[in-house]
């Protein structure tokens, strides 16, 4: 692991420094199988070299070199040894004196060969836009055919033993091919040699003209926006560009035709996009909006998503969308106390056999990030950092952006990102949230509490006060209400009881509430005397009606005394209190109605 | 400690936030069905402008020349919209961008008309308690949260002018009661700054330049002239002249055109009015009389005569043809078809007054009533809004929107005020103990009982007081239960009616599976991504915002009506055959033509059945090529099947939609070439197309786009053309205009400016 890291750091190192090499005439090629495979947009080569060592000293590494008519369509080149296939060689591009037309990557074997000995490597090329329509363009009902054209012999600045060439085709419909013998072809597989002793750097053409309906889809360019969030989640959005690079449709589209035949056999309605097991909320948009032919299913270990674009691509034919999701982050990101380590794939699946033109990845980290550092598996262009303000960020989010050219599905591999970020500052924007509340209400506050106007509203604030007064004076009222009440109570329990003295307590302690308020009422009165309003008139009403009602009270208690100590017969009694009680009905609504009006 | 008076501003306030609640999750229909996007074919120009003027600037905005419209002639953006909306949501942009808060413009665009509605309730509160009292604000506000009438034109994803202009109109009423009342200059000016908000977010202003003259000529008329009404109408008048002549689009118009005279003339009247007041002070009461007489003559006859001079010297523009057909229906029928194609253009059917309204309506007379009988100043001016709002909304269904307000505000006057009646508890007998509170403030909290029962019981008395408290719980409960099928009424009509997208066509199956058919954007996406960015696409104006919004390629003809002939020339091209229309086409350098179709899913809305407005357009300025009467069959029925007119089965609009279509069959009980809309077998089912080639069809048929073929003798262009500059053919057509007919009104540039769907 270690020593991994230590070779992707150096590997841009090496590229620059190590930039020429030479070729090492005691290195001759034994034996060469190439399998060629055109059956999808991508050529694929896959060389099986073995190499001898023919000199005295030993060799720690091999050039290859690229066909001439491919060199400028390098995706992507790895190599391993045969026996052992998880052991990725170091491939690197160099240059040669007086070979600078050609294109050299220089293996590095494991350890060294010695002399006498031989290896076998294997060695995997991908080609993007290597195979060329042809008809260039076609109408809907035809079908595809494409040209492919390199090199019959093995491109090598060694001499070659023997070798022989296997070439996949995507179907048995061949309009031609090469025909240099020994050849032999079957269904879709075309079998090149044995050719024997070739020397170095031996060309001869290899066309082969094909019928090829696979998908020529190219992801033009492609944006890849990661957002990380310390509160668990990792938001990741991919803007991509589509075009159909196959033969360029000619003439009209039916879609009667489209649809009664299913003719247009390479035009691509759907494809068919793998993301991590852990994405949720994917969504698939464009400019537009919502793009609603889509379909989602949840396997155990990836999520397949099927796009449908808005149309089906024929040759020539764009699209756009975007397509995001969300990953929880312990599954990407890594910490250590304050340093985090953030560890995701560069580019995601897109579709089978996929092309990346150019691809922008950026990444956004939380606010308040530090030393960043990426490493990443292959050499990519840096740009300068940009900074990004979403919700709530004060100093904004620091954006690494990446970019790289002409990428494949081999290049889906990871990439390290290290920085260092305070904990404490989570709780930034919790705190900014609060603090701003905490804000608003306190200028609420101040702003009600205090009074701002410029001149002072004289006949405002005595309307205020009065009515506070009002207030005052009507819950007063209330609470005497209240009080009459206790002192029928008390009068009736009283009559049942005849427990003079106690009735005597109760009235005392009633008494005394009763005075209270009604001097309350009466410092009021005389406060809104001093207003100068007419409610002051009402409430000296109020206040002599009151008298009355307690006059009828007292009327009241001296017959139930009367009765009780015998002084008076029942029938006067119940006389005389149905006479004090209709007089206090109408005291009492007066009074309300009074109430009312304040 | 108890402060009945918090506890009522309390109560208000929780109302209103549950009425905004309830107005803006009521408008989201569209969007949780669907999605977060601009849902109308309109909006789709206001929010093209508001990207616009985000991402350009405010003055680029106003400078903006869009040579992507009504090509070749462009269209002076800038000068020709209200940029209400557009600075509205822009401003609100800006302001969320200081801070942060990363919402993208769509999402602002397509919320705003539901958070305008939270804000016109709480103008509509404002309003009614200035007019009658706090608690018939409460009503208001719940009501025109809800009412459908102004669902309608507010949902989320319909981003339109009167989703703000509502609530600038009743802001401004507000204000303007406001002035009324306290004949303040900070009130007038208030109403006068409310007053250019709603300039520059409506043609609808018009509406207030004139109610507002005339509620102050009617209380001239009934003598209740005051200082108040002198400050308020002056202040206001003279501001909102001066700002809303700021307004790019309005420009002039204010003190040139018929509309904004009866303001004017008022304001004259007021001074002179004001003046004799003065004068009377000096003169006895007889010289008065004569001087009165005098004066009045004089003044009349003067200003008569000022306007008569003027618009006869060509200074105050007469009365456009909009307004002729608001006061006489068939008038846009007759003369201006292309305001008539416009189904919301049409009279008013009595059915949606009471879908739109439902029990409103019928309490609003109640409220008009309960107004006039306790007249006063204010009184006076919704009594005035609520009849001619009725006889507009009576002519137009568009304008059911500036009724709806008053009609909120007076049902909820009435209910305010029978609630009053039937649940005051005017039983002040002995039991008073249990009523803790002052009867005012319990009858407040009753207000905001809308549709909600619950709380019934507990208001009613307990004590049993014989037959007139049994009644008035019986009528408390009828009310509450009225209003409670109001609430379920709203709701299901805005569900149903105004929350299905036009851009999105769903369908439900049998087990209430849903299909989604985005045929629409399909299309568009395809123009945007597969053709030229200069190319330019010919298509009825109904798709123009559309194409210019969604497919970013420039269009012939648009939503904005401005130019009659340019739409009559593609009305022509259409329903010409097709080497006549490969002329006009030619001229006009089109590239692609968009039609939509609705024969393979039954979409009623498609170009066929739109077909006879191109046709009585394209009369109206080509009479000589085009005769409506071609296109029916001697019995006078419009058919596509095989006994329709041959000129309509051979026609460019024909040719188009059905190309392909004969072969077609989509299902075993009926022929090849059934078109499911109109329901018949199509008459020309084997025809061929020389000038033109299917460019692309959507899955459904829904849209077909036809390219246009270079000319014959030259080698076949297969990719999407790079537009070709040629020499402008002059066409004599064009020039000559021999058939026009007389007093042909003019459509003045300001005046309505969008237009929904044509008629089906």
């Amino acid at each position: 692991m270690k020593w991994r890291a230590f070779y992707i750091l150096l590997l841009p190192y090496f590229a620059s420094v190590l930039c020429t090499s030479t070729i090492d005439k005691s290195l001759v090629v034994t034996q060469v199988e190439r399998k060629i495979d055109i059956a999808s947009h991508l050529v694929k080569t896959y060389t099986s070299i073995t190499i001898e060592n023919k000199g005295s000293a030993s060799v720690r590494s091999f050039l290859f070199v690229i066909d001439p008519t491919l060199q400028n369509k390098v995706s992507f080149i790895g190599a391993v040894t045969k026996d052992n296939k998880d052991d990725k060689l170091q491939v690197v591009p160099t240059t040669v004196t007086g070979h600078s037309d050609k294109q050299f990557w220089k293996v590095t074997l494991r350890s060294e060969l010695s002399a006498g000995k031989s290896v076998t490597v294997e060695v995997e090329a991908v080609f993007a836009h290597a195979l060329s329509a042809y008809p260039s363009q076609i109408t809907q009902a035809e079908k595809q055919y494409v040209v492919f054209e390199g090199n019959l012999y093995f491109y090598s600045p060694y001499e070659t033993a023997t070798q022989k060439t296997i070439v996949t085709t995507a179907s048995s419909t061949l309009e031609s091919y090469t025909k240099t013998k020994p050849v032999s072809a079957s269904d879709n597989v075309i079998t090149y040699g044995p050719y024997e002793n070739r020397p170095p750097f031996s060309e001869a053409q290899l066309r082969v003209h094909e019928e090829n309906n696979s998908p020529f889809l190219t992801v033009t360019s492609m944006e890849r926006i990661i957002e990380v969030s310390h509160w668990g989640n990792i938001a990741i959005e991919e803007h991509v560009d589509l075009r159909h690079s196959g033969a360029t449709l000619k003439g009209p589209f039916s879609r009667f035709d489209y649809q009664r035949s299913q003719d247009g056999v390479s035009s691509i309605k759907s494809f068919k996009t793998i993301l991590p097991a852990s994405a949720r909320d994917v969504y698939y948009r464009d400019e537009i909006g919502n793009i609603s032919t889509s379909h989602m299913r949840e396997l155990d270990d990836a999520v397949d998503v099927e796009l449908r674009p808005r149309f089906p691509l024929f040759g020539g034919w764009k699209t756009r969308y975007f397509l995001g999701y969300n990953v929880p982050s312990y599954e990407y990101l890594f910490n250590k106390g304050d340093s985090y380590a953030l560890k995701m794939r560069f580019v995601d699946h897109v579709y089978d056999d996929m092309v990346v033109d150019e691809a922008v990845v950026k990444v956004i980290l939380p606010e308040g990030s530090k030393n960043i550092e990426v490493r990443t598996p292959f050499k990519v262009k840096r740009e300068p950092d940009e900074l990004h303000f979403t919700y709530l960020d004060t100093t904004g989010r620091p954006v690494v952006v990446m970019r790289k050219e002409n990428l494949v599905e081999q290049h889906i591999q990871d990439f390290e990102l290290h920085y260092t970020f305070q904990r404490m500052l989570l709780l930034q924007e919790p705190l900014l949230v609060v603090g701003a509340f905490y804000l608003l209400f306190l200028v609420v506050i101040i702003y009600v509490r205090l009074d701002f106007s410029i001149t002072k509203d004289e006949a405002k604030e005595s309307r205020l006060r009065v009515a506070s007064l009002v207030e005052e004076v009507q819950s007063t009222q209330d609470r005497r209400s209240a009080l009459y009440q206790s002192y029928d109570d008390a009068i009736n329990r009283f009559k049942t009881t005849k427990d003079t003295a106690a009735f005597q307590a109760s009235r005392k302690k009633v008494d005394a509430d009763y005075k209270q308020l009604t001097t309350q009422v009466q410092n009021i009165y005389q406060q809104l005397k001093t207003e100068g309003t007419d409610i002051a008139e009402k409430v000296a009403e109020l206040q002599r009606l009151d008298g009355q009602y307690k006059d009828q009270i007292n009327l009241a208690i001296t017959l139930a005394e009367k009765l009780v100590a015998g002084k008076a017969s029942r029938q006067q009694y119940l006389d005389s209190e149905a006479g004090v009680n209709t007089k206090r009905e109408d005291i009492y609504q007066k009074m309300e109605a009074l109430r009312a009006t304040l | 400690m108890w402060n009945p008076g918090g506890w009522k501003s309390l109560l208000t306030f929780i109302v209103l936030a549950l009425a905004w609640l309830a107005g803006f999750s009521s408008r989201l229909f569209a969007v949780i069905r669907f999605e977060s996007i601009i849902h109308e074919f309109d909006p789709w120009f206001n929010y093209r402008s508001t990207h616009y003027m985000v991402e350009r600037g405010f003055y680029n905005f106003l400078n903006w020349f869009d040579e992507r419209a009504w090509y070749p002639l462009g269209r002076i953006v800038g000068g020709t919209v209200y940029p209400g909306l557009m600075v509205t949501s822009g401003a609100i942009h800006w302001v969320l961008h200081a801070l942060n808060i990363p919402l993208h413009i769509r999402d602002i665009c397509v919320f705003l008309a539901p958070i305008f509605s939270g804000m016109t309730a709480l103008a509509v509160y404002f309003f009614t308690k200035e007019i009658w009292s706090q608690g018939a604000g409460l009503f208001a506000a719940c009501f025109i949260a809800i009412v459908p009438g102004y669902i309608s034109r507010s949902v989320a994803g319909s981003y339109d002018n009167e989703g703000i202009a509502i609530f600038a109109l009743m802001f401004t009423y507000y204000l303007w009661i406001k002035a009324v009342k306290t004949g303040q200059v900070y009130w007038g000016i208030c109403t006068a700054l409310s007053y250019f908000y709603m300039v520059s977010a409506w043609g609808g202003y018009v509406f207030i330049i004139n109610l507002i003259p005339l509620h102050v000529f009617v209380l001239l008329l009934m003598g209740r002239f005051s200082q108040r009404i002198f400050t308020a109408y002056t202040s206001f008048y003279i501001v909102g002249l001066i700002l809303s002549m700021q307004v790019p689009f309005v420009g002039f118009q204010p003190i040139r055109t018929s509309e904004h005279m009866a303001a004017a003339g008022v304001f004259a009247l007021l001074n002179a009015y004001a003046f004799l007041r003065y004068m009377q002070t000096f003169l006895s009461k007889a010289e008065f009389r004569y001087f009165f007489i005098l004066a009045v003559a004089i003044a009349a006859g003067a200003v008569f005569l000022a306007v008569v001079v003027l618009t006869w010297a060509g200074y105050i523009a007469p009365w456009s043809g909009r307004y002729y057909s608001l006061w006489d229906t068939g008038y846009a029928k007759i003369h201006i078809p292309i305001i008539a194609s416009v189904s919301e253009h049409q009279p008013t059917t009595w059915v949606s007054f009471f879908f739109d309204l439902h029990i409103l309506i019928c309490a609003f007379p109640a409220g008009v009533w309960y107004c006039i009988k306790n007249i006063n100043d204010e009184r006076v001016f919704v009594v005035l809004y609520a009849i001619f709002a009725s006889y507009f909304a009576g002519v137009m269904v568009r304008l059911m929107l500036t009724l709806t307000p008053v009609v909120c505000v007076l049902a909820a006057i009435a209910f305010s005020k029978t609630f009053e009646i039937y649940l005051k508890d005017d039983t002040p007998k002995s039991q008073q103990k249990n009523s803790e509170e002052g009867s005012e403030s319990r009858n407040d909290r009753l207000y905001d009982k809308v549709g909600k029962t619950k709380k019934v019981k507990e208001d009613k008395p307990k004590e049993e007081e014989g037959l007139g408290m049994n009644i008035k719980s019986i009528i408390v409960i009828a009310l509450l239960m009225m209003l409670m099928l109001f609430a379920v009424h709203c709701t299901w009509v805005t569900s149903s009616a105004y929350s299905s997208p036009s851009i999105v066509l769903a369908s439900y199956g049998q087990g209430g599976s849903r299909t989604i058919l985005d045929d629409f954007r399909e299309a568009y996406y395809w123009l945007r991504q597969n053709t030229d960015d200069k190319a330019r696409v010919m298509s009825w104006w109904d798709y123009g915002y559309q194409i210019a919004g969604m497919g970013n390629r420039t269009t012939l003809v648009d939503n904005n009506t401005w130019n009659n002939s340019h739409i009559a020339l593609v009305g022509k091209a259409m329903s010409s055959n097709e080497s006549a229309a490969y002329e006009i086409m030619r001229m006009l350098d089109v590239d692609y033509v968009l039609v939509i179709f609705g024969g393979v899913i039954g979409y009623s809305g498609d170009d066929i059945n739109k077909f006879l407005w191109m046709v009585r357009i394209a009369e109206g300025e080509h009479p000589k090529d085009i005769r409506e009467s071609d296109y029916f069959t001697p019995q006078g029925e419009f058919r596509v099947d095989s006994s329709g007119s041959s000129t309509l089965l051979n026609c460019l609009m024909y040719k188009l939609s059905y190309y392909r279509f004969g072969q077609l069959q989509l299902d075993f009980r009926s022929p090849a070439g059934f078109d499911r809309t109109r329901g018949v077998e199509i008459g020309n089912k084997n025809f061929d197309l020389t000038h033109l080639e299917e460019a692309y069809t959507t899955e459904h048929w829904l849209v077909r786009i036809y390219r246009v073929k270079d000319l014959s003798n030259r080698q076949m262009v297969i990719k999407p053309k790079k537009p070709v500059k040629r020499p402008k053919r002059k066409s004599s057509k064009k020039v000559k205009r021999a058939g026009t007919i007389k007093q042909k009104p003019k459509i003045i540039k300001g005046k309505k400016s969008t237009a929904k769907k044509s008629t089906k």
